[in-house]
């Protein structure tokens, strides 16, 4: 009897703690924005890049120390007058449902991505493929329509199978958005409203070494914050992948978590409508850029983070150290003002009727933003210049000011995949060049370099528009973050890539 | 005529005007939100797409037709059923595919919450009997709690449940509950259970409730008819419980438009996977289909249930038929 009864408590203890190891080998991650689209073409918020990273393989990725490394490829081989390069695939690679991988998949890839109808984001991507054709089922020849150093750098978009689509024509209302076949270390085992669960895919040339991986919809930071922080990394989430500044020393001496840094490529700017009056004349932007104190703003509301003088992080080869950023100084900004006769009359500064009076528009999901908009305009107050806050949400402000332009000063942030190409911005032709900036000797530098085919050259460029862009003012140019992730010190062996997040995650381990 | 025939007059008309209703309801919303500044093209296309480009999708996304005549393509394909497909949401799936199902949680969740609470009501009014000053020892607290809005309810049980659980557990009192931290992240009934308790307790639900459930129990207890069959030596409680039934049925279908706007906020702090959260999220990217969709969904279960609670009193009280009910 009593044996029996042993047998049972055992028996039900096994089964227990299976049902909760099991559990434990959930990677779990919170994310802010829910992926829009499991379509790699269509993967444009962070979280659906992330998300698309797991799920798809590319040619070839960037791993740590920042080289390529072979992917879907397994070697390359650069044409000898730069003008192509040759890929040899890895063989029996097979797509989630089964179906074998060739250069077919390689080709309609390509096809898709500039085929007319498929509208997307990074399109321009792929434009510099003049032609691509399959050498058998596991070679790939790319041309390009221009010599390219180390074109195999350009080869890091996803893989889509030719058999998941009817045509090269790809919408964005695609089935196959929200059950995506890839070759990936991951496939789609469910996929509800707000949360998208993955399991490992068990053909994988390297196999993941976590079963499964769920990624959940937490709009609200703080509660991110409590998955990580109350769960002592057992039950909760695994990852936050981006900590809130302020929440950082919550995990500083932490037994269960630990605070993994990562370098994303993204700065924050003020950008000065130049179609706006006032803000036409450089005094004014020169003012506003001494008067706004960013290491205060940064350090009360955003955390840790470097100070810029120009469109690039100081990890970027083209950052121009010799330019120092400004240092605030509110009587040389009044003083400036004062020379170009403007005056103060009512609450605000005036010439003739001209009047530093400036609609702020600000997007309701950049964090901080109100705490930021109130710092700067104290701030400015102080030299006399009026700044008006509109808050709006996501949608209407990117009609509002990327489309129609109705603002004077915004504040945001540009992230970039690897290095900044700033040419969009401010080359007055740039398609997103929404501040209406036109510079003649920034035009010819940024279409000069463009031309070079010499990197070295290149670099002096970009180093020489820098500076030219710091003095010119297009933007203030403010700050780039010290980013965080918090993760459980159950997983082990983990890298990030800054842009990509997940592409080394097949070789990540969690304990039980 | 025969009270049947009354009956089932009074039934159509009813729902022929729940249908004008809805018509008029739907084409306000529309309107509303086709007119909202930005819309899906701004949400997803990205900067520095050439107009022809944006025209291109406009037409893919049928957003191209000025509102009133897309209103009224809309009406025809929506009275067959048919309410379009998800723009940014979930591109491609049908609204009704996304959204059924996510509205049944949410319908579910909102009428088991208010039935909990009508239950509550009810029992709370028993025990309490009859007003006295003295209760105000227990009803003035109940007050001061139920009194925030439902979704600071929300906010704060959440915390303070996983404060209280973290603390527990550190301290090796028991082991971490599958449900732990919220919101969670595994299938499992309890949060929804949560959120229907800060239904209950939020909104000054309860207490809104229960005032109005004592209030009529005693005025029944004091009606003459009452008086009358207590002299002839008869039960009461049966009178009083099928009299309370008009009453409390009116209250119900009352209160419900109240707890479907609440559980949109509670959803979404709690993640649960309902309408409320869908509602929210295609709003916030302009999915319109699926706002229109909900809206209309929302506006349509409010005008059914009052439709079902009139024909239940015209059931129980032949008066309400005759009254033109």
């Amino acid at each position: 009897m009593m044996n029996r009864l042993m047998c049972c408590l055992l028996a039900s203890v096994a089964v227990l703690t299976a049902a909760s190891a099991a559990s434990a080998q959930t990677f779990r991650y919170p994310e802010d924005t829910r992926p829009t689209s499991l379509l790699p073409f269509f993967a444009e918020d962070m979280s659906a890049v992330r998300m698309v990273e797991l799920i798809f393989d590319s040619l070839v990725v960037i791993n740590k120390r920042g080289d390529v490394e072979g992917e879907l490829a397994t070697s390359w081989e650069v044409d000898a007058d730069r003008m192509g390069i040759r890929f040899v695939l890895r063989e029996n690679v097979k797509w989630h449902d089964g179906q074998p991988f060739t250069a077919k998949d390689v080709v309609f890839t390509i096809q898709a991505a500039q085929d007319r109808k498929t509208i997307f984001n990074a399109k321009s991507k792929y434009a510099f493929i003049r032609q691509v054709s399959a050498e058998g089922d596991y070679a790939v020849h790319f041309a390009f329509d221009r010599p390219i150093n180390e074109p195999e750098r350009r080869f890091l978009f996803k893989v889509i199978p030719q058999h998941g689509f009817g045509g090269t024509a790809i919408k964005r209302t695609d089935k196959f958005n929200r059950s995506p076949i890839g070759t990936g270390p991951y496939r789609v085992r469910k996929y509800s409203l707000r949360s998208v669960e993955l399991e490992a895919n068990p053909d994988y040339w390297s196999p993941a070494k976590i079963p499964t991986v769920m990624m959940q919809h937490t709009p609200d930071k703080s509660a991110q914050v409590n998955l990580l922080q109350y769960s002592g990394g057992k039950a909760g989430v695994q990852a936050v992948i981006f900590l809130p500044p302020k929440n950082i020393p919550l995990f500083e001496n932490s037994d269960s978590v630990i605070l993994e840094p990562y370098h994303t490529v993204s700065w924050w700017y003020m950008a000065y409508n130049h179609k706006s009056g006032a803000l036409k004349d450089p005094v004014v932007r020169e003012a506003i850029a001494l008067a706004i104190n960013r290491e205060e703003l940064l350090e009360a509301h955003l955390g840790r983070g470097d100070i810029l003088s120009g469109p690039f992080t100081e990890s970027s080869p083209f950052y121009n150290f010799q330019v120092e950023p400004r240092t605030p100084d509110i009587e040389r900004a009044k003083q400036i003002l004062a020379d170009a006769g403007y005056k103060m009359k009512g609450d605000s500064l005036r010439k003739g009727r001209v009047k530093l009076d400036f609609k702020f528009v600000m997007d309701k999901e950049l964090a901080s933003n109100q705490a930021l908009f109130l710092g700067i305009q104290a701030q400015l107050k102080k030299i006399g210049i009026v700044v008006r806050p509109q808050y709006v949400d996501h949608a209407r402000y990117r009609e509002q000011v990327f489309s129609s332009q109705k603002f004077d000063l915004t504040l945001n942030v540009w992230s970039f995949e690897e290095v900044e190409d700033v040419y969009p911005l401010f080359h007055s032709e740039g398609v997103i060049n929404f501040i209406g900036y036109s510079n003649p000797e920034v035009d010819t530098l940024l279409a000069t370099a463009k031309a070079t085919r010499d990197y070295k050259k290149y670099k002096e460029y970009m180093k020489q528009l820098h500076a030219t862009l710091n003095k010119d003012l297009p933007y203030f140019f403010l700050w780039s973050l010290d980013v965080y992730s918090g993760i459980s010190k159950r997983v082990k062996n983990v890298f990030i890539q800054p842009y990509y997040y997940f592409t080394s995650f097949h070789a990540w381990e969690m304990a039980p | 005529m025969t009270r049947a025939s009354l009956l089932l007059i009074a039934a159509l008309r009813r729902t022929a005007g729940g249908l004008l209703l809805l018509v008029g309801a739907s084409f306000v919303i529309y309107i509303t939100i086709r007119s909202a500044p930005g819309d899906a093209i701004d949400a997803i296309s990205p900067m520095g797409t050439p107009p022809e480009v944006k025209a291109k999708l406009m037409a893919e996304f049928g957003l191209d037709r000025d509102p009133i005549t897309g209103y009224v393509a809309w009406l025809a394909r929506s009275a067959v059923g048919d309410f379009g497909e998800s723009l940014v949401f979930a591109p491609g799936a049908t609204v009704m595919d996304v959204g059924l199902p996510a509205f049944e949680r949410t319908l579910a969740l909102a009428a088991l919450a208010l039935a909990a609470c009508l239950v509550l009501a009810v029992l709370g009014a028993l025990l309490l009997g009859r007003p006295h000053p003295r209760q105000q020892v227990i009803t003035g607290p109940l007050y001061f709690l139920t009194a925030a809005p439902s979704f600071v309810v929300a906010v704060l049980f959440a915390q303070a449940t996983n404060w209280f659980v973290h603390t527990y557990v550190e301290q090796g009192g028991y082991e971490t509950p599958p449900w732990y931290p919220i919101p969670i992240y595994s299938e499992s009934w309890m949060p929804y259970l949560f959120a229907g308790f800060v239904l209950v307790a939020g909104d000054g639900l309860f207490m809104d409730f229960l005032n109005a459930v004592r209030a009529e129990l005693q005025g029944l207890r004091s009606a003459q008819f009452i008086a009358a069959v207590r002299a002839k030596g008869a039960r009461t409680v049966g009178h009083i419980a099928r009299n309370m039934v008009v009453p409390l049925v009116s209250g119900y279908a009352a209160r419900l438009p109240l707890v479907l706007g609440g559980v949109v906020i509670v959803e979404y702090i709690f993640t649960l996977d309902g309408a409320g959260y869908l509602l929210l999220e295609a709003a916030r990217e302009r999915d319109f289909p699926i706002v229109v969709g909900l809206s209309v969904l929302f506006t349509a279960t409010i005008i059914v249930v009052n439709l079902l609670a009139d024909i239940v009193r015209a059931l129980v009280d032949p008066r309400e038929v005759a009254r033109g009910g």
